[in-house]
C-alpha cells in the first residue's frame, strides 16, 4: 500500500519536473545570455554562465571608449554596457511613476464610489451599480483605438497623461471594494457618525483602514498589470524616449536578431524583469492572491 | 442606510469617467467605422457599410479571423486543461507543491514582452537551445521519444525527427515557417496562461468539502479517476466557467508576442485581431478600418461574456 503510494507520488514529480523545466527554458536562456559573451552565445557553448574570460569588447571600443575601459568579464560588460546604451533608470522611473499614479487615482475614484454603493442610500444607486457591471465587460485594450483618437484630438499623445488617463477608472476596483464594504458592519459607520464624523472623514479615516487587505491585493493586481503592459504605451508614446516605460525600453533595445550584441540587450531585459520577479518570490502569497482575486465573486 | 448629499461627490467622478473613458469610445468607434475618417484628415465622408464589406470580403480579414479563432480555440482549452491537471496533481502532493506553484506562476508575472524576446532566441534556428538540443539528439533517445518512434505506426526512418536529422539538421524554423508559426505562438500563449488557471483551480479545490470524497467512496467510486468525475469536476464547475471566460477574453487580446515575434506573418498566418487593429489604424493610419475591426472585436467580447453570465451560469451552479 505504502509502496504504491510512493510510486504514484514519484510519477507526479516526474511529470511536474518536466513541466517545470519547460516553463523555465526562456528564463534560463534570458539569464544565460545576459551573462555570456557574444561568441559563446553564437556558438551555444559555455552552459549557464560561460567561461567569463576577461576580454576586450570590440563594440565597446567602436563606441569611443578606451581599450582599458572595455576590458572586463562578460557578465560585467553586458550590464555595464546596457546601462551605457540606454537610460534604463529613466525607464524604470517612468514605470514607477505611471504605475503608482494609476493606482493612486484608481483608489481616489473607486473608494468613495464603492462606499456610496455599499453603504449609502440614494436615488439611482441600482442604476449606477448596473452601469459598473456593464463596464466590467469592456476591456480597455479593445477600445484602445477610439481612446487614442480622443487623446490625439486633445493633443495628449506623448505625455504621461496619455499613459495614465485610460486607466484612472477601474470598474473592477469599484466592484471589488463594494463587495468588500458590504461585509463591513453598519454599526462601525453609525458609531463614527455618532462621533460627529462627516461622510468624507468616514471614507478616508474609517473605511480606508478597514479596506487595507483588499486594497493591497488590488494594488498588486494593478501594478503588475500596468508595469507589464506593452500595448497601450506602444500606441500613445510615439517617439519621446523620455516617456518610455520599461517594456518600451526593452522594445527599443532589442535590435532583434540583427542587433550587434545580444549580451547587453538581454542584460537590459533582465534588469527590467527582475524587480517584479524578486518582489513576487518574496511576497508570493500576496501576489497570487492579488493577481487571481478577479476570481472572487 | 443613511441619507446624505455626500454621495453626489462620491459617485459622480466615477460615473463621468466611466462614460468618457469606457462607454463613449464604443460609440466613437461605431461612428468612425461608418466613415472614411483618418486621424490627421480634417474632413471625412459617411461611407455606410463599406468598411465592413471590405472586412468580410477581403482575404486579409478572413485570415485575421482564422488566426484569431485558431489561437483562441487552441490556447483556451489547452491552458485550462493543463492548469487543471497541474492543480489536481499539486493538490495531492505530499511535498514540493509550493516550488512547482512558484515556477508555474512565473510566466504570469514576468513582463510578457521580455519573455517573448527570450522565446525568440530560445527558438532561433541557429542560436536557440531548442534546435541545438534536437540536433544533439539525432540517433539517440531524444529522437526515439520526440520522433514518436515508440508509436507502432511511426517508422524509425520517416518520422519528422529522423527526416530532419537526415537532411543536415533541418529542424523547424518555428516562428519563420508558415506551417509552424501559429502553433508556436499558441504554445507560448499556453506557456504564459496555464499558471494563472492553475492557481484559480487550486483555490477552487480547497473549497471542496472532504466529506464528498468519503461519500463518493461509499457509493463505490474507488479509483481516483471515478472520484474526479463524480466529485471534483462537477464541484469545480463555477471555477471552470470563470477560468474559461477570462482566458478567452485574454486570448482574444493577444498582441505582445505577435508584434515581437511574427508581425502577423508569415503570410498572415498569425494576423490576430489586436495586431490587425494596431497595424491598420496606428502603423498605416487607416483609422476607419481599425474602428470597424474594433467594433467587431467588442461585439465578440460582449456577446461572449453575456453568454457566460446568463446562459451557462444557470447550468453550472449546483
Amino acid at each position: 500500500m505504502l509502496a504504491r503510494h510512493y510510486i504514484g507520488e514519484s510519477w507526479k514529480h516526474g511529470l511536474l519536473i518536466i513541466g517545470a523545466l519547460i516553463v523555465l527554458i526562456p528564463f534560463y536562456m534570458m539569464v544565460s545570455m545576459s551573462l555570456k559573451s557574444q561568441q559563446e552565445i553564437q556558438s551555444i557553448s559555455g552552459g549557464l554562465v560561460g567561461a567569463q574570460e576577461i576580454q576586450t569588447f570590440p563594440v565597446c571600443t567602436k563606441h569611443g571608449y578606451t581599450e582599458e575601459v572595455c576590458t572586463m568579464r562578460p557578465y560585467k560588460y553586458n550590464f555595464w554596457f546596457a546601462f551605457k546604451k540606454a537610460p534604463i533608470p529613466r525607464y524604470l522611473m517612468n514605470g514607477l511613476i505611471v504605475t503608482v499614479s494609476i493606482f493612486l487615482i484608481q483608489v481616489l475614484i473607486a473608494l468613495p464610489c464603492s462606499y456610496a454603493l455599499a453603504k449609502l442610500r440614494f436615488k439611482g444607486r441600482e442604476f449606477v451599480f448596473s452601469m459598473v457591471l456593464f463596464c466590467l465587460l469592456i476591456p480597455v485594450h479593445a477600445i484602445a483605438l477610439p481612446l487614442y483618437v480622443m487623446l490625439a484630438k486633445a493633443g495628449l499623445v506623448d505625455t504621461y497623461a496619455a499613459l495614465i488617463i485610460p486607466w484612472t477608472i477601474s470598474v473592477f476596483g469599484i466592484f471589488l471594494m463594494r463587495q468588500f464594504f458590504m461585509t463591513v458592519p453598519d454599526e462601525l459607520i453609525d458609531a463614527a457618525r455618532m462621533d460627529g464624523m462627516g461622510e468624507y472623514s468616514i471614507v478616508w479615516k474609517v473605511m480606508l483602514p478597514v479596506a487595507i487587505p483588499a486594497l493591497l491585493a488590488f494594488a498588486i493586481f494593478s501594478v503588475v498589470a500596468h508595469w507589464n503592459d506593452y500595448f497601450w504605451p506602444r500606441i500613445v508614446i510615439t517617439g519621446n524616449r523620455d516617456l518610455f516605460t520599461p517594456p518600451l525600453g526593452i522594445r527599443e533595445f532589442r535590435g532583434g536578431i540583427d542587433s550587434d550584441e545580444f549580451g547587453p540587450m538581454m542584460a537590459s531585459i533582465v534588469t527590467v524583469t527582475v524587480p517584479l520577479i524578486v518582489a513576487f518570490i518574496i511576497a508570493q502569497k500576496r501576489f497570487v492572491e492579488g493577481i487571481t482575486m478577479t476570481g472572487m465573486k | 442606510m443613511h441619507y446624505s448629499r455626500a454621495h453626489i461627490w462620491f459617485v459622480w467622478p466615477a460615473i463621468i469617467l466611466m462614460i468618457v473613458i469606457l462607454i463613449l469610445p464604443i460609440f466613437l468607434a461605431g461612428g468612425i467605422s461608418f466613415t472614411n475618417y483618418n486621424l490627421g484628415n480634417s474632413s471625412f465622408e459617411w461611407v455606410g457599410m463599406e468598411n465592413y464589406e471590405k472586412m468580410f470580403s477581403r482575404k486579409t480579414y478572413t485570415k485575421m479571423i482564422i488566426a484569431t479563432a485558431t489561437y483562441v480555440l487552441i490556447v483556451v482549452p489547452a491552458s485550462v486543461i493543463i492548469g487543471l491537471a497541474a492543480a489536481v496533481m499539486l493538490n495531492s502532493l505530499r511535498f514540493g507543491a509550493d516550488i512547482y506553484k512558484t515556477i508555474f506562476f512565473l510566466p504570469v508575472m514576468a513582463t510578457l514582452l521580455a519573455m517573448a524576446i527570450a522565446w525568440e532566441f530560445t527558438l532561433h534556428p541557429t542560436l536557440g537551445i531548442i534546435n541545438s538540443f534536437l540536433a544533439d539528439g539525432c540517433g539517440g533517445i531524444r529522437e526515439f521519444i520526440l520522433g514518436f518512434h515508440w508509436l507502432p505506426w511511426v517508422g524509425a526512418e520517416d518520422s519528422w525527427y529522423s527526416v530532419a536529422c537526415a537532411n543536415n539538421m533541418d529542424f523547424p524554423y518555428w516562428l519563420k515557417d508558415k506551417k509552424t508559426a501559429i502553433w508556436t505562438i499558441c504554445f507560448i500563449g499556453i506557456w504564459q496562461a496555464f499558471g494563472f488557471n492553475m492557481v484559480l483551480y487550486l483555490a477552487g479545490l480547497t473549497s471542496i468539502p472532504r466529506e464528498l470524497y468519503h461519500a463518493a467512496e461509499m457509493d463505490g467510486a474507488h479509483s481516483t479517476w471515478e472520484q474526479f468525475k463524480l466529485v471534483t469536476w462537477p464541484m469545480l464547475g463555477p471555477t471552470t466557467l470563470f477560468v474559461v471566460t477570462i482566458t478567452t477574453i485574454r486570448s482574444f487580446q493577444v498582441f505582445d508576442t505577435i508584434e515581437i515575434l511574427t508581425k502577423g506573418g508569415p503570410s498572415k498566418t498569425t494576423y490576430v485581431m489586436m495586431y490587425a487593429i494596431f497595424e491598420k489604424a496606428i502603423m498605416q493610419n487607416i483609422t476607419s478600418i481599425g474602428a470597424a475591426i474594433t467594433v467587431v472585436f467588442i461585439v465578440f467580447i460582449i456577446l461572449l461574456t453575456f453568454f457566460q453570465r446568463y446562459v451557462i451560469e444557470k447550468r453550472v451552479h449546483y
